[in-house]
């Protein structure tokens, strides 16, 4: 300020306590415009700053704020900010102070006064607050106005019962109405940070107030829009014309500059569509929404990479939003890694026959990028594409073996992992390739691939030649294998010995591996199947052959998919950590509330029919602890998997943790409807009959089907696949 | 919805500034560093470590996550908890990144130190107590937060009132209109448009376009006195599509018939950002071609590379043609055309071929080898090439006026386009 820009880097020199202070009492004589004590303070503050503990010179620094300058309350504030939190004993020495400045002509300085209360939880202070707030208030400057609401809900936070009784959330409620849109943003803020405590009032909008809201909207600062565009899930509607009148008034703030309030404006839409009937208004908001989730793309890649996760869960429950976009997605070989892997996954959700050769040819060409993680993943996906699209799985499959050609091992390892579940999609189509698949066995060093191999050796014996020879090499090394190799070595040992019973290989073969199995194995599975395999061939080989090679169910793509009721209600979190993560905020992350869709007339049938309530825990008042922390667990049973950091966010969805015993019935409603998009509703509303799964083995599915390119591990209750 | 605060760290990975972190314990900030930099040494390159970084934090505050972007030397932390929307931490430290330069021009640790009490007190004003961004407003904020005293005075000598002087003007936000100022006045009012496009693109080997867009902002810088009232009107609006804007502008007037009517802010802006479209399933042409091969042997490999221009008038300039060569990349020697140049930088493996101006029709060839320690290398199988046309715009976006009113003056309006590629070119 007074001092020169390119000086006040002197100021970063550690200085001694006692030195401060002898500077600060010798600046008190002859400082007529403050200057000495202003420079001591700036040294102070640096101090701060550098991670110094200046509280000790806490009585000293406190006793300039009678000086009536700005720029030094500011610093002294500051201090006190950083230390009275400490200094229980000796903020009684500053109350008066305060009390001063919450009166001061300056109404900087009446906000800076309650600002900094506000930040000192201390009893003293916070009953000092109270009195001042309730006229700040009602203050005659907005900027007051303002800062005031925020402090009401620092208040809530260190004393919530008090802030009742004293009556401040009717205050902030009033201030809603306020005439100055900037106050009206900062109540809505502080009134929301009430609501989500867990032990706050329930802060809930009716139709009136939602349409004043909206009203303040337009001259809101951006900030400002966010705050009231989100208080919207806080609107439950009543009536369909309700929810479609207000998604007409803001669908308008798709077109703001600002990329969180874009993606909030489409959160609050995806909210009401759930409460429509007007099918055109919704088909006209789902085409609205695409350009605006296009242009966040072209961003910086932090923006674009939360912007994709939000659309592949935005595309998973309204389909026809950039149904015809994929080209969006096709990779930069320079993006960065976690933005590739998000785009590979859109890609693969939005193939569909018209643009699967598209899809298809720009897969092939990351197979041969620089990045192995990625590498891995598009070949994989190729896989995928094969067993999505049937019209395609040829081309794909050509395209697998040309990468199996170059024999690079991790491409080739990838390529034999998804061919054995397009074998599985596609019985009695493509299993000519499978000499070319044992030409590579060698090169299979990984369990996973090296696993998928030998379920195909055992599943195909019959059709390959020399499978018991291949078999006999392969468990050369049972015992070193890891226990998932050795459970397909078991399952593939028995098939060959049903397919080839008169071969003494196959039959020294399998004796040989259960022996193993049964007698030197220490894991407990691999025991127990082998047990009960040696018991079915001990009492019905024929059987066990009925048995052992019965028809698996098809491989599908449905399941793919998440669960509709856990879609519905991670979609309330668009934009925030758990569309990021895939995951419930509240179970990985601290003070965050669990939200849900509300019942209502309005709502449509079949999100009504997947509703998972939220538990709202009634934690006594009595009990409750003020202060600041993380909140209890709310269930003991949802256990907060964190999401394991490395390599790109987490979390398949595994809808068991989310929406805890919900059946996987919902993968069905319409799987062919929307991938195969037949047409005039682009997304998941008709209403499918979500009766029980009819398939026994839906689970089944779910153990192959929900693998995502970002995960690359296949569940582990795999087994049951492998079993049989 | 809320920030837990800020962090900005120097290129060391050491915080130079940080916001108070009131509600959480004091290691709070510190873990999110640690984590941050643990994560960037762990990716393969920084720039791929996870920008939302989830910290599993085993202290008393519970798991939160931090969002990080860098911005020249300096790495800018955004702490967040609770259902906050990562989007909004980002656009948070965007914005508060452009109030920096707009305070102290350059942004560097330096800067930064040298006005750390500026740079306080807009943190103190920019997020609020329960992390909630505020006043981001530049125009409102200076009435609060003065700008380093240099600027000031010059800026009182320019005779801009309201700035020079903190007691002139105690009551903020009195102007109706949040983003400009009561009371602006200039001796010579005028405006100016500039275009700026940029058209990114990914060819095929064939020079067939895979995917092709073109992105504007209308980049506005508004020296106009009193509270002008605009309307801004375009020949050839038609194929704009995705169109976002300034909070100035009346959204419904534009939907209504593609003008642009608004109060502008005082000084810089983005008025607008576009992507053009044009009619029926055309793609946006590369305005020049690329010839390559790339042959790997063992231990290195060769290339040539023959780049012409496809454009009839208008010249490319700075155009810089680079090529990843893969892990373990030595050494390249090339040789090129006249008055092009190249340079290999070994500690990113990229190979630079710069060309200050491709004339018209013009060719240009760079042919040459590289050795690797890799006995396979794996050169990346895209070349990038990035170039300016000055003077042009893809989408020929013409201005056709601009209504003054509320004010008497005429003021001076200018508009220039420019235009910018991106494009990868595989091969």
């Amino acid at each position: 300020m007074a001092a020169q820009g390119g000086q006040d880097a002197k100021f970063f020199q550690r200085g001694k306590i006692q030195e401060f202070r002898a500077e600060l009492q010798a600046a008190e004589a002859k400082d007529k415009k403050f200057t000495k004590r202003k420079t001591v303070l700036k040294k102070i503050v640096a101090n701060i700053t550098m991670g110094n503990d200046m509280s000790p010179l806490f009585t000293d620094v406190v006793q300039c704020l009678g000086i009536p300058l700005l720029e030094i309350k500011k610093m002294v504030y500051l201090f006190l900010v950083y230390y009275g939190r400490s200094k229980a004993e000796q903020i009684h020495l500053v109350i008066p102070s305060f009390l001063q400045d919450c009166n001061d002509r300056n109404p900087l300085i009446r906000a800076l006064a309650i600002r900094t209360m506000s930040y000192i939880p201390i009893p003293v202070v916070t009953e000092a607050l109270t009195e001042q707030l309730r006229h700040c208030l009602k203050d005659r400057d907005p900027y007051v106005r303002k800062t005031a609401a925020i402090c009401v809900a620092k208040l809530y936070t260190a004393d919530p019962r008090k802030a009742e009784k004293g009556g401040f959330v009717e205050m902030l409620r009033d201030l809603l109405l306020d005439s100055n849109a900037t106050v009206v943003s900062n109540a809505v803020a502080a009134l929301s940070e009430i609501g989500d405590r867990q032990d706050g009032v329930i802060f809930k909008l009716n139709l009136t107030v939602a349409n004043k809201l909206l009203a303040a909207l337009g001259e809101s600062s951006e900030w400002g829009q966010i705050y009231i565009l989100d208080s919207l899930l806080r609107y439950v509607p009543e009536r369909h014309t309700d929810a479609e009148l207000m998604a007409e008034r803001i669908i308008i703030h798709l077109q703001h500059a600002n990329s969180a309030v874009v993606l909030t404006t489409i959160k609050i839409l995806l909210y009401l569509m759930n409460y429509m009937e007007n099918r055109k208004l919704m088909d006209y908001i789902c085409k609205k929404m695409g350009p605006p989730l296009v242009t966040l793309l072209s961003s910086g890649p932090e923006v674009q990479y939360v912007a994709l996760r939000n659309i592949l869960l935005i595309i998973q429950r309204r389909p026809s939003v950039l149904k015809n976009d994929v080209k969006v997605f096709f990779c930069k070989y320079n993006d960065p890694i976690y933005v590739k892997l998000a785009k590979l996954e859109i890609m693969y959700r939005l193939a569909r026959e018209e643009n699967a050769r598209e899809v298809l040819a720009e897969l092939q060409e990351y197979a041969s990028e620089v990045d192995i993680d990625f590498v891995r993943k598009a070949v994989r996906s190729i896989g995928r594409l094969a067993i999505k699209v049937q019209p395609a799985a040829d081309a794909c499959i050509q395209a697998l073996l040309d990468l199996i050609e170059t024999k690079v091992t991790y491409v080739v390892q990838e390529a034999v992992i998804v061919i054995k579940d397009v074998f599985r999609r596609y019985p009695g189509k493509y299993e000519g390739i499978i000499p070319t698949l044992c030409e590579n066995l060698d090169a299979l060093d990984e369990p996973e691939s090296k696993a998928a191999m030998i379920w195909i050796v055992g599943q195909f014996a019959n059709r390959i030649d020399n499978a018991d020879e291949l078999m006999d090499d392969l468990t050369y090394t049972f015992m070193e294998e890891p226990v998932e190799v050795q459970l397909a070595l078991l399952t593939a040992a028995v098939k060959l010995f049903i397919y080839k019973a008169q071969s003494d290989t196959s039959k020294a073969l399998v004796h040989k591996v259960l022996k193993w199995a049964t007698e030197e194995v220490d894991n407990p599975d691999l025991r127990d199947r082998g047990f009960m395999y040696w018991r079915l061939l001990a009492i019905n080989p024929t059987v066990a052959g009925e048995i052992v090679l019965a028809e698996k169910p098809a491989i599908t793509t449905d399941s793919d998919r998440m669960d509709r009721g856990a879609l519905d209600q991670l979609l309330l979190h668009t934009g925030t950590l758990g569309s990021i993560y895939h995951k419930n905020p509240e179970t990985f992350i601290r003070n965050a509330a669990g939200k849900a869709l509300t019942d209502s007339p309005a709502l449509n049938p079949l999100s009504r029919q997947v509703l998972v309530p939220l538990s709202r825990p009634n934690i006594p008042p009595a009990i409750h602890v003020p202060g600041p922390g993380p909140p209890p667990p709310r269930e003991a049973s949802v256990s907060p998997v964190p999401p394991t950091a490395k390599p790109a966010p987490p979390a398949p969805p595994q809808t068991g943790d989310l929406i805890g015993a919900s059946s996987s019935a919902d993968t069905l409603d319409g799987e062919g409807e929307n991938e195969h998009e037949s047409g005039e509703h682009g997304d998941e509303d008709s209403l499918a009959s979500p009766s029980g799964s009819a398939d026994p083995y839906a689970n089944l599915d779910n153990a192959f089907g929900s693998y995502l390119a970002d995960e690359p591990k296949p569940q582990a209750d795999d087994h049951l696949t492998r079993l049989f | 919805m809320a920030i837990d605060g800020l962090v900005i760290l120097d290129s060391t990975g050491r915080p130079i500034v940080q916001s108070g972190f009131r509600s959480t314990s004091p290691a709070y900030p510190l873990l999110h560093i640690e984590a941050l930099n643990d994560a960037l040494s762990k990716a393969p390159r920084p720039a791929d470590a996870d920008p939302v970084l989830y910290v599993p934090n085993t202290g008393i505050d519970g798991p939160s996550a931090c969002c990080h972007v860098k911005r020249g030397e300096l790495r800018f932390l955004g702490l967040m908890s609770g259902d906050t929307d990562p989007l909004y931490v980002f656009a948070f430290l965007e914005t508060f990144i452009s109030i920096l330069r707009d305070y102290f021009g350059q942004l560097s640790a330096e800067t930064l130190k040298e006005n750390f009490d500026v740079v306080y007190q807009l943190l103190e004003e920019t997020l609020d107590a329960g992390g909630h961004p505020s006043t981001t407003s530049i125009n409102a904020l200076k009435d609060i937060v003065l700008p380093p005293s240099l600027l000031s005075k010059v800026l009182s000598v320019a005779g801009v009132s309201g700035l020079a002087s903190p007691g002139t003007n105690s009551h903020p936000f009195a102007s109706p209109i949040p983003w400009r100022k009561v009371g602006v006045r200039y001796n010579s009012n005028e405006i100016f448009f500039d275009v700026a496009e940029e058209l990114k693109a990914v060819v095929n080997k064939n020079g067939g376009i895979i995917v092709s867009s073109v992105w504007g902002k209308v980049h506005t810088n508004c020296r106009l006195s009193g509270t002008p009232d605009l309307l801004l009107s375009f020949s050839n609006a038609q194929p704009l599509t995705d169109c976002s804007f300034h909070p100035c502008v009346r959204l419904q007037r534009w939907s209504r018939d593609k003008n642009l009517s608004f109060v502008p802010p005082d000084g810089r802006f983005i008025l607008m950002e576009y992507k053009y479209t044009p009619g029926g399933v055309h793609h946006v042409a590369v305005p020049f071609a690329l010839k390559a091969s790339v042959d790997c042997e063992v231990n290195g490999g060769s290339f040539d590379v023959a780049l012409t221009s496809r454009l009839t008038t208008k010249v490319l300039e700075n155009m810089n043609v680079e090529l990843y060569l893969g892990e373990g990349a030595t050494s390249a020697s090339c040789v090129v055309s006249n008055n092009t140049s190249w340079n290999f930088d070994p500690r990113t493996r990229i190979l630079h071929w710069n060309i200050k101006a491709v004339s018209p029709s013009s060719s240009f060839s760079l042919k040459g080898t590289f050795s690797s320690t890799a006995e396979q290398p794996r050169p990346s199988h895209a070349f990038r090439a990035r170039f300016e046309i000055p003077q042009h715009s893809f989408s020929s976006l013409k201005v056709d006026q601009l209504k003054i009113t509320g004010e008497m003056y005429k003021p001076y309006k200018g508009v220039r386009g420019r235009s910018t590629g991106d494009v990868e070119w595989r091969w």
